[in-house]
């Protein structure tokens, strides 16, 4: 109940926001232009959480509140640099990308409130996890992570233990991310030779290749209901946004932009994507609205 | 500490900003020359240079000479296509300079010595070894020293938030080497935003440089600062002074920093990204008569280094920083300086240089990312009397070597000095480039 009223209340100020800009343009929700990745929603898609360039030694985890535009830094405490956030679809957990030193990336899990659970902690020397997400329940996360000149898909518990290998494959498996239900993953992978998208079972089990082309296909993410994903092609020339059903098939553009539009990530709604598009050689982010998309 | 003023702007989307234009003191600032310039030859065909530094060193096979036929653990996850010159493949990651090869011409068969960067930076900007010191001279200082001042502008400029440095360790091919610091670069920073600031120096809110219209007002100011300042910042100041002094004064040395006097069209052709601004800047010197602008992607090589601007040493990250920032940056930003450069009618007589300082390891590393690669590398070149569309040198089925003679650093700066004019002669005046080879193919 609580969750349809948020819906509700996020439909009237997209409503209010919208009316001034034609029904098939997408809504920019931020205008600094800075460079940025990653969004996602949080509290029920209330909140935009993304990746902010704030000067070109460091990345911010900012938080942007859609109905009055407010925008603040997410761990205002932080001085290092943080980046790649995600959720669990409980929304007990998050997790995020930490740069602790010379070319050593960590992975921070952090509950709802913002307390620090744990820091798994990469190898020696230069080393650094990538993309990590939690599962829908926060029993478990998934990452990428480079070791023996491949690099994989990992599983493990919230503070690191317990890791299993859920690819293994010549080439680059990144950006694993979970269905809604857990039961999948749907990931990235060049071990066909060059970005492909792929879904796999939680278990690692199972690996299905969904696309096929011979421009990168990276980034995907499941649709609320599980039955799409949304994913960033560079099939027609530069990067857009790309929607398909879980299998495959009726794959759609939702993007038409001469210039950059990547890191989809649904809202709650089912209905629309925010995204990083880059227009006049700024990078805003952007709410796509799928049933008047391109 | 030197102070030199602000100034409110407009930004692109016409909304009313600060701005800030700092003119350097510890920053070494190129001074007008005492005597003892070597002309130029008659044959000059570069009255400018722009030498793209893409300090880190960005992956050959990962940009310009990519490998589709060899084994996954080379080859690495981006696709190819085709560019404008015939059986020449460039990686999915720079469409827009791949759709241009028919303006610039390639080499793929770069080697050098340095493994390591403030050793290979040094080299790839001078031609010679980091020791012993003081070093051979930047090729930007040899313009410099056969150049002097445009008007009130220095000769040689380079953009950057600060010296160049690997960690904290400064590279010492920075500048005027055995030539004297007077043929030093005049740093120049550039942010996202097209703020620029003449590095190193604080602020003295209540000056306007884009006002000065009082001389006595300036050096009353000037002098107060210079009064402020530590020893060091004294002695900077010195040396100093009179470029300060003077590119403040002279309106139009000022407006060549004005990026606010582009059009909004040509600012976002270049990107909103530092880089992209710091091309539009190195065009507008470029324009306003600036001999030599050394324009560096990154002030630091490294890629991720906790309060370091990220440079191409991707060491960890590589397809990930290659994918999602460097090479949409590079693409849009070097695409447009070229066209930019065309569309002006300026290409015939400025010289385009991009390189970094080695190549990246063929063979992807246990981090899946790639490492220091001196023996293969790549360069682009463009105008100043380049013959475009060529491919120079292959490097083999791996990329790892190249096939057939390599070109090595010094060869790069003789073919600089060449281009704008400095022959064999003036070389061996100045003592610099000593053994260099022109690389013919590119004429």
């Amino acid at each position: 109940m609580r969750c349809s009223k948020d819906v509700l209340i996020f439909h009237c100020v997209w409503l209010l926001m919208a009316s001034t800009a034609s029904a098939d343009e997408p809504l920019r929700l931020t205008r600094d232009g800075r460079q940025k990745s990653s969004p996602v929603f949080r509290n029920r898609g209330q909140e935009v959480v993304y990746v902010d360039f704030a000067d070109r030694s460091l990345f911010q985890l900012r938080k942007l509140v859609i109905a009055d535009g407010s925008n603040e830094k997410l761990h205002a405490e932080s001085a290092a640099a943080e980046f790649e956030p995600t959720w669990s679809g409980d929304g007990e957990c998050y997790s995020y990308l930490k740069l602790r030193g010379v070319l050593s990336i960590s992975i921070v899990v952090r509950d709802k409130q913002g307390t620090i659970l744990n820091e798994i902690m990469p190898g020696g020397g230069f080393n650094g996890y990538r993309s990590p997400a939690l599962s829908p329940d926060h029993s478990r996360l998934v990452f990428s992570y480079g070791e023996r000149g491949a690099q994989q898909i990992y599983s493990a518990k919230l503070n690191g233990e317990e890791r299993r290998t859920l690819s293994e494959s010549a080439g680059i498996n990144n950006w694993p991310s979970y269905s809604p239900d857990g039961q999948s993953i749907v990931f990235g992978s060049s071990r066909d030779g060059n970005f492909e998208i792929y879904c796999m079972k939680a278990d690692g089990s199972n690996t299905r290749r969904l696309t096929e082309n011979p421009f990168q296909d990276i980034r995907p993410r499941f649709s609320p209901d599980g039955r799409r994903i949304a994913f960033t092609s560079h099939r027609d020339g530069n990067a857009e946004i790309y929607v398909m059903n879980k299998d495959g098939s009726e794959l759609r553009r939702i993007t038409d932009n001469d210039e950059r539009d990547d890191y989809a990530e649904w809202h709650p709604d089912g209905q629309q994507l925010v995204i990083v598009s880059e227009r006049g050689g700024e990078h805003d982010l952007y709410m796509v609205k799928l049933d008047t998309a391109h | 500490m030197l102070d030199i003023g602000a100034f409110r702007a407009k930004t692109c989307a016409g909304i009313s900003r600060r701005s800030f234009l700092q003119v350097a003191g510890s920053a070494p600032l190129a001074m007008g020359l005492s005597g003892g310039h070597l002309s130029a030859a008659p044959s000059r065909r570069a009255k400018s240079v722009i030498f793209v530094f893409l300090w880190g060193a960005p992956s050959h096979l990962d940009t310009c000479d990519p490998k589709p036929n060899a084994p996954a653990e080379y080859r690495g996850p981006f696709g190819v296509i085709p560019t404008r010159t015939a059986g020449v493949f460039f990686t999915e990651m720079i469409p827009r300079i791949a759709s241009r090869s028919d303006r610039f011409s390639l080499i793929r068969t770069h080697a050098t010595t340095a493994p390591g960067h403030p050793d290979g930076g040094t080299l790839a900007l001078t031609g010679f070894p980091e020791f012993p010191t003081p070093v051979q001279p930047n090729f930007g200082s040899i313009i410099s020293k056969t150049r002097g001042h445009h008007e009130n502008l220095p000769p040689f400029f380079s953009i950057t938030s600060g010296m160049l440095a690997d960690g904290g360790r400064r590279i010492e091919g920075y500048g005027g080497g055995l030539l004297s610091e007077s043929h030093d670069p005049f740093l120049v920073g550039c942010s996202a935003n097209g703020e620029v600031k003449l590095a190193g120096l604080g602020l003295l809110d209540e000056l306007n440089p884009l006002r000065i219209q009082d001389r006595r007002q300036l050096v009353a100011q000037l002098d107060t600062a210079a009064r402020r300042a530590d020893h060091e910042a004294e002695r900077a100041w010195s040396r100093n002074m009179k470029s300060s002094y003077d590119l403040l004064l002279d309106a139009a040395g000022r407006q060549a920093f004005d990026l606010t006097r582009e059009t909004i069209k040509t600012r976002a052709r270049y990107g909103h990204t530092t880089f992209g601004q710091s091309s539009l800047l190195a065009r507008r010197l470029v324009e306003a008569g600036v001999p030599y602008v050394q324009l560096n992607y990154s002030r630091h090589p490294e890629a991720m280094n906790p309060g370091f601007e990220l440079g191409w040493d991707t060491h960890i990250y590589n397809f990930e920083l290659l994918q999602d920032q460097h090479c949409p940056t590079l693409d849009r930003a070097f695409s447009a300086l070229l066209d930019d450069l065309y569309d002006r009618g300026l290409i015939d007589d400025t010289l385009v240089v991009m390189m970094g300082e080695f190549g990246r390891t063929p063979r992807i590393s246990a981090n899946s990312a790639r490492d220091h690669w001196p023996p293969c590398y790549f360069s682009i070149w463009a105008g100043g009397g380049v013959q475009p569309g060529r491919v120079i040198g292959s490097s083999d089925r791996l990329g790892e070597y190249p096939l057939g003679d390599i070109v090595s650093p010094l060869m790069v700066g003789t073919t600089i000095a060449h281009l704008a004019g400095i022959d064999t002669q003036a070389r061996a005046e100045m003592n610099v480039l000593t053994g260099g080879k022109v690389i013919d193919a590119l004429l």
